[in-house]
């Protein structure tokens, strides 16, 4: 059923938007955090996106034009740390700099609404899925 | 195909319409999700243009039968529908826009809806004929 598909769809577009939203909730979360295990500040995470088969079997060539998506790899943000003049912070440096992330409020804020809209678009291709199969279902009745 | 003398052409138009709406639904669904894909090409499919060809083909391309119990071609004759990449706007990072896929969802559904209504109420007026036939 084709409908199936369509849900598959939406549903891996659902996980990939939470999975973003980890990411930032991450960097939200460790927006002052200057020690990390791999030591030095925290560097901004960010999710590279990509295409994924919704079904491995080849029996439409119809099949392969509709992709679901899937979180390819999770990168960090290499931009500069932001240096803060505190020389009593115990991770200053020499000259009295502490290096905090480079992890911008705003940048995240404007990312996690955007993730927030991409996830009710998704919720709402589902809904339409959904009332296509009701309205499918009425056939014959 | 339903059988030509009770149904007509309406119920193959009609099914086709439903399946081609299906497929097109699969398709916005496709691009929605892969909003943030870098590089993401949309693709769309012309529904117009696949009905049309759908209600050619009908006529053109099916096998000669000696016994209506063979196989007809268009029992699974769901043509090849290839989607087509959309001529997007490029955004700095792909080629889908969330406003058109969410109109175009929203269309496409409405369309579905409407065949499948036409669909049943063409099978309620054979259900009237059914039952007041015999009166």
């Amino acid at each position: 059923m084709n409908f199936l598909k369509s849900l598959e769809t939406s549903a891996s577009g659902l996980y990939a938007q939470r999975k973003r939203m980890d990411i930032i909730a991450s960097n939200l979360a460790n927006i002052e955090t200057t020690r990390t295990e791999k030591g030095g500040p925290y560097r901004r995470k960010m999710v590279v996106m990509r295409t994924k088969e919704v079904d491995q079997d080849f029996d439409e060539m119809f099949n392969s034009s509709v992709k679901g998506v899937q979180i390819e790899d999770i990168v960090e943000d290499q931009t500069p740390f932001k240096k803060v003049y505190n020389p009593s912070h115990p991770d200053a440096d020499s000259d009295g700099y502490l290096h905090k992330p480079n992890v911008d409020l705003i940048v995240e804020t404007t990312n996690m609404l955007m993730a927030k809209r991409a996830f009710e678009a998704n919720i709402a291709a589902i809904k339409a899925t959904r009332q296509m199969v009701i309205k499918a279902l009425e056939i014959g009745r | 195909m339903p059988d030509k003398i009770s149904f007509g052409k309406t119920f193959y138009a009609l099914e086709k319409a439903i399946s081609i709406a299906q497929k097109r639904n699969a398709v916005i669904t496709s691009n929605i999700s892969n909003l943030d894909t870098p590089g993401y090409k949309s693709k769309d499919i012309n529904f117009k243009s696949e009905l049309a060809r759908a209600l050619e083909t009908n006529h053109k391309t099916d096998l000669e039968r000696t016994d209506p119990r063979h196989i007809s071609m268009q029992m699974n004759g769901d043509q090849m529908i290839e989607p087509y990449e959309e001529q997007g706007e490029w955004n700095g990072y792909n080629w889908a826009d969330i406003d058109s896929e969410m109109t175009k969802l929203t269309e496409n559904n409405l369309v579905y809806r409407t065949a499948v209504e036409a669909l049943l109420r063409k099978m309620n007026l054979l259900k009237e004929v059914i039952r007041e036939g015999g009166r």
